[in-house]
């Protein structure tokens, strides 16, 4: 069964939240200032400077334990954190995911974390618990289904049984259902089939051309810096390097970025 | 001896059921926020208590009431203590129910006393009536069915409402959860609360079969409780579900079909299994594999 031969899926509403505030205030970006996460005392992420404007995709690459991860987390108030990320010219300190979500900031966390037993719709609805106003559920909908036609043929399908490039699909348009100005992305080509990956950046470029902010955490190194209009290059907790797109082909540049 | 077996599987179903209601309140909680709550014994004694005071008022309040003062209780637990106690692991958050546990007790004492109230909390059900040369209690059959009416009522709000699907998608992966943007303090109170409602209703059960209640008296079945949880695979809302029903059946059936002198140490039958599963399927019988880990 297609999530169109539900039309309760399709047209309810009734899963969104109350009203999010910042109503209208659309394409504003993200905004960092000496974001610093640790865990139990040791620095993961030492005061880190970033912005994504409006129609721009940044990425965030490094070797592992660079704290590319954490700097997502951060943002969202998942971990403990200090410094200032700013929403609209809102700090946005001590809130927690749920409430950043509501300022309009989603995560397509690492791994996915799709609803494994949940369908592909439910995930969806769920995605929309936090959006702003009832009147956009069915045109978020449209617009998931438009950009990930394989959601639409499995709507009733449980999530968990859908391969990981469909898992990414759903994660992303999971996210995409709260209406986000921002969108933070961890590691979404991982474990993902050359073809699974090119859907899910080809998503990610008409998310970014609508006007979203995107952030991605990367570790194709060369492809993310190709893709993303700056990327920033993290070691031990710091950006170390601002890479443009024309630098994806420069092997020593690479070379420093990931071994200094 | 058909007879004798419908009778002692009727029973069995009625055990497995009480069991069930009181496993998944366990484990509904313990979905979202990863605590087996021990103190769940006490929200069952208070709203026994309330049973047995308020009866002589009608049905019609003391059930409510008793309803009430369960939701109410585990909302406070809630509350005061647990909430308090977020960052905290599993094993302190056991421990603090524990400790909740016993000073509730106390407090039982001090207010009611160590002797046992009693009340002839609907003692229509006592009755047993026969049907076709089997002999029924009723309370089995109300049991079973109050049992069966609760959980299709929980599964419909789970399956049906958003505030349900939130409860689901928390209990299967809480963090991702908030990540999504589904209210954590929400979601718990709805697990807490509903887990009262299922508290009342085993309360209820129990209140009719004894007739009496102490300040111990929701202790025994919560342990059984958590034993089943455990069994079943306390992870899931299915497998404490499952798992609480699975003890309740098999300990009723030893009950009767075990010789005397064997079936005085039903109980501990059960505690073996539960070490079997613990050494063989730590993530319990019913879940498959060995679960993922919560993150």
């Amino acid at each position: 069964m297609s999530i169109d031969d539900n039309a309760s899926i399709d047209d309810d509403a009734s899963i969104v939240d109350d009203a999010r505030s910042g109503s209208g205030q659309r394409g504003r970006g993200l905004r960092v200032e000496g974001l610093e996460v640790a865990y139990g005392g040791v620095p993961a992420v030492r005061g880190i400077d970033l912005e994504v404007k409006a129609g721009e995709a940044v990425g965030l690459i490094g070797p592992n334990g660079a704290g590319k991860s954490s700097t997502l987390l951060g943002i969202m108030g998942a971990v403990a954190r200090s410094g200032r990320v700013l929403v609209k010219g809102e700090d946005l300190a001590g809130f927690p995911p749920e409430k950043v979500v509501r300022r309009g900031v989603a995560l397509v966390p690492e791994g996915r974390h799709v609803f494994a037993e949940l369908s592909v719709a439910d995930n969806l609805r769920l995605g929309a618990v936090a959006r702003r106003d009832r009147t956009g559920y069915s045109e978020a909908m449209e617009h998931v289904l438009t950009l990930f036609p394989m959601l639409r043929d499995f709507g009733h399908r449980q999530a968990g049984l859908l391969s990981g490039g469909q898992q990414q699909q759903l994660a992303i348009g999971r996210a995409l259902m709260s209406d986000p100005d921002i969108l933070l992305l961890d590691e979404p080509s991982l474990g993902l089939s050359p073809t699974a990956v090119d859907t899910v950046f080809e998503a990610l470029d008409v998310i970014r051309a609508a006007g979203k902010a995107v952030l991605v955490v990367e570790q194709r190194a060369e492809f993310t810096i190709a893709f993303c209009d700056r990327t920033f290059v993290l070691h031990d907790g710091e950006i170390t390097l601002t890479l443009s797109p024309e630098d994806a082909e420069k092997v020593d540049v690479l070379t420093k970025a990931y071994f200094g | 001896m058909t007879g004798q077996l419908i009778q002692s599987l009727v029973d069995a179903l009625s055990a497995g059921a009480t069991l069930g209601l009181a496993a998944l309140s366990i484990g509904l909680v313990f979905g979202v926020i990863r605590l087996a709550n021990f103190a769940q014994a006490e929200i069952i004694t208070a709203s026994a208590y309330c049973l047995i005071f308020t009866w002589q008022l009608g049905w019609f309040i003391a059930v409510p009431l008793s309803m009430l003062v369960a939701v109410a209780m585990s909302l406070l637990m809630e509350f005061a203590v647990f909430s308090r106690m977020r960052s905290a692991n599993p094993a302190t958050l056991l421990i603090a129910s524990f400790g909740l546990s016993f000073l509730l007790q106390r407090v039982y004492e001090l207010m009611f006393s160590n002797n046992v109230r009693t009340a002839p909390v609907a003692s229509g059900l006592a009755q047993t009536v026969e049907f076709a040369g089997v002999r029924i209690q009723l309370l089995s059959v109300a049991t079973i069915t109050i049992a069966g009416l609760l959980l299709l009522g929980l599964h419909l709000f789970l399956s049906r409402t958003s505030m349900g699907l939130q409860l689901k998608a928390a209990a299967a992966d809480f963090r991702t959860a908030r990540l999504v943007g589904i209210p954590a303090g929400r979601v718990i109170a709805l697990s807490f609360a509903l887990s009262g409602i299922l508290a009342a209703a085993v309360a209820f059960v129990l209140t009719v079969q004894s007739g009496a209640v102490g300040p111990t008296f929701g202790v025994q079945i919560t342990i059984l409780a958590l034993v089943g949880a455990v069994i079943g695979g306390i992870d899931k809302i299915s497998g404490s579900l499952a798992g609480g029903f699975l003890v309740g059946f098999v300990t009723s059936l030893l009950a009767t079909w075990l010789p005397q002198e064997m079936s005085n140490f039903k109980d501990a039958y059960v505690f073996v299994l539960v070490i079997g599963v613990l050494l063989f399927r730590p993530s319990g019988l019913l879940i498959k594999g060995r679960g993922v880990a919560r993150t």
